[in-house]
């Protein structure tokens, strides 16, 4: 139809078009904000591809809009240190008005983030704190978060709970992304349990692919058919195991301990092939990380030490309870 | 008037034009929409984050130009820090450690080469290969947890990646190692016999042969060039964090030929600019950091990269175009 000059200069204007509806629409969004006084960057190892991480953007976004500030949440597409490292080198060189962050490697956040107290940012960590004791750790001004180590322990005396006189043969840890530290302490919690009770009990990396997750889980079935247990350690190691459980029939054999809640965490709980989750209230997470960094730099106020968030089990008993509450994503 | 032209021609005729202009058109846009991006801070936080993409990005390029590609050097800007971290804590001399660690990645690549030139398979699919090879071998010795770099002796760190100037905000070494590599290896490119090689053997294999060049000799140098850059930049990641976590890297290789693409050189080979992948991966860097002062949500940026790669590609080979009158 067109000559080819003429479809590469099309092609080309398209493609600059494009570019520069993006370009508009992100300063339309930056516009509005415009007037707010005070500016906030939430750097996270979570990604937008995490439905966890949506809870949690949801309090931050929430919480902006009720005391009238600017949040912005930061995430790595994948799960990458260095990435989180390099986002939160460019907020600090935006010089909010307060940072708040996962300290997913205290080693590897200890530079920024002291550097960023030292320029006077106000620095406040959810999710993952810095475990080190107080004369080490990095001097943030307080934790918003869940007990990691003691979700696993509760998840694996949960499970053991749901077999009780007797004990599950073998139980799996699924993990869908080793390396991060929250999943390393929680299957540490769980394989203390398991250990006490004389569980046999392994990790197993199901990756953030669900369709590698499926086939993963089932390789490892193959192999070991005696396992009665699994516990997963977040909505991206709990949906594929929960379509496995199902699709493979297990449900009867195989119960399934989860973390975190998701719609579809729900529905397997009212359904019965997931026997409970361990809940760590992350909408708190953002949103009194954002609510406490407003209430600082405007009177100068602030909780100190830890405020905790979870852990607390959801099961068959009071799942009703929270339906509603994961479908609007504030659970 | 045609004097005018032609003196403009000559800066279009240049490989980096394109990038120069990609750059400039962004650096622009992003200095009116961001906040605080014309900052010492902000720029140092930038070249941070190109230093070690450009690194490994100035390695591929050599290899781009001569008609191969290197899709492990992500996994070998985790697997060498991996290996200079444990010999560290062993015990051994720092300095001895990254020596071997170094060597290691040298034969990485020199595995890459003799893959892909004796067995004669496409070096995508070797270095695909390979890639997946140790990534999986740094889960397994890792076991998940990041590997700590645990010697008191931080000297081999601070000479690698500690902040310089004006400290706090201050520039890294690792912008200055990038900055020396970058012109050594444009000077080795662009005014040595070895780099006509290496565009001849790109340009065209016959004609390279008939010219009594070396062809097998040249690609596997540039293995090498590629995997050595990519460790050393692993371990100038490593001195910035102190650890090495089985992610580190992950899709590196794929925003390294970004910024090689990016920077002019064509992936077809027998063409191709240091100082374009130099620009291009500060371009990369530029990218990120603006999106962040922008306020932008975190969903966009890989969006953003993605159209800038595409429309950088489409105006390079219309320049190209242009000059060459085709």
């Amino acid at each position: 139809m067109f000559s080819k000059e003429k479809s590469k200069n099309i092609f080309l204007i398209i493609l600059i078009t494009v570019l520069l509806t993006m370009v508009i629409f992100t300063l339309s969004a930056v516009a509005g904000e415009a007037e707010k006084d005070l500016n906030f960057y939430v750097v996270s190892h979570g990604g937008p591809a995490d439905p966890f991480w949506g809870v949690v953007i949801k309090g931050v976004n929430d919480a902006a809009k009720q005391f009238n500030v600017k949040a912005t949440y930061l995430g790595p597409e994948k799960f990458s240190i260095q990435k989180m490292v390099d986002l939160l080198e460019s907020a600090i060189a935006g010089k909010p008005d307060g940072i708040v962050a996962t300290i997913v490697n205290f080693e590897a956040l200890d530079e920024p983030l002291r550097r960023a107290i030292k320029q006077g940012i106000p620095v406040i960590t959810i999710n993952t704190s810095d475990p080190r004791p107080a004369a080490e750790k990095i001097p943030y001004l307080c934790f918003i978060g869940s007990d990691e180590y003691l979700m696993g322990v509760y998840s694996a005396r949960r499970m053991l709970e749901a077999f009780k006189p007797n004990k599950p043969k073998r139980a799996v840890i699924a993990i869908h992304e080793p390396g991060w530290a929250g999943a390393e302490v929680r299957a540490r919690g769980m394989k203390d349990v398991y250990d006490e009770a004389g569980v046999p009990s392994e990790k197993l990396d199901t990756t953030v692919d669900p369709t590698k997750s499926y086939e993963i889980l089932r390789s490892y079935f193959q192999k070991y058919p005696d396992t009665e247990a699994i516990n997963t350690v977040g909505p991206m190691s709990a949906h594929p195991a929960i379509k496995f459980l199902e699709e493979e029939k297990l449900t009867n054999k195989v119960k399934m301990g989860a973390e975190d809640l998701t719609t579809i965490i729900v529905d397997a709980i009212k359904r019965g092939t997931c026997e409970f989750t361990i809940v760590q209230q992350q909408y708190l997470q953002g949103y009194l990380a954002v609510e406490f960094l407003s209430l600082y730099n405007r009177y100068g106020l602030c909780p100190v030490e830890s405020v905790i968030t979870g852990p607390s089990i959801v099961d068959k008993n009071n799942v009703d309870l929270v339906v509603k509450m994961v479908e609007q994503g504030y659970q | 008037m045609v004097k005018k032209i032609n003196r403009f021609m000559n800066f279009v005729r240049w490989p980096e034009f394109g990038a120069l202009l990609g750059f400039l058109s962004i650096f622009l846009l992003f200095s009116i929409i961001s906040t605080n991006f014309l900052s010492l801070v902000n720029f140092s936080a930038v070249f941070t984050v190109a230093a070690e993409l450009g690194i490994i990005s100035i390695g591929i390029n050599y290899l781009v130009i001569s008609g191969e590609f290197d899709l492990s050097v992500g996994a070998i800007f985790a697997v060498t820090p991996m290996v200079l971290a444990l010999l560290v804590n062993t015990g051994i001399s720092p300095y001895i450690a990254f020596i071997i660690s170094l060597f290691c990645a040298l034969l990485i690549g020199f595995l890459n080469g003799l893959i892909t030139l004796r067995a004669r398979i496409p070096s995508f699919v070797t270095t695909l290969g390979m890639m997946m090879f140790w990534r999986g071998i740094l889960l397994a010795v890792s076991k998940g947890f990041p590997i700590s770099y645990s010697s008191n002796n931080k000297v081999l760190l601070n000479i690698l990646n500690s902040r310089v100037l004006f400290s706090g905000m201050g520039v890294r070494m690792s912008s200055f190692w990038y900055l020396i590599i970058a012109v050594i290896f444009s000077i080795i490119l662009v005014r040595t016999r070895y780099g006509n090689w290496v565009f001849a053997t790109g340009g065209s294999k016959e004609v390279a042969k008939a010219m009594g060049i070396n062809i097998e000799r040249v690609k596997m140098i540039n293995f090498l060039i590629s995997s050595l850059l990519a460790g050393f930049a692993g371990c100038v990641s490593l001195a910035r964090f102190n650890i090495v976590d089985p992610t580190l890297g992950s899709g590196l290789e794929l925003e390294a030929l970004s910024a090689v693409v990016i920077g002019g050189t064509f992936l077809s080979g027998g063409y191709g600019s240091i100082i374009g992948t130099f620009i291009g991966a500060l371009l990369i860097g530029m990218v990120r950091s603006g999106l962040v002062l922008a306020g932008a949500p975190a969903y966009w940026y890989t969006a953003f990269i993605g159209i800038i790669l595409i429309i950088s590609v489409a105006i390079n080979a219309k320049i190209r175009s242009m000059v060459l009158g085709e």
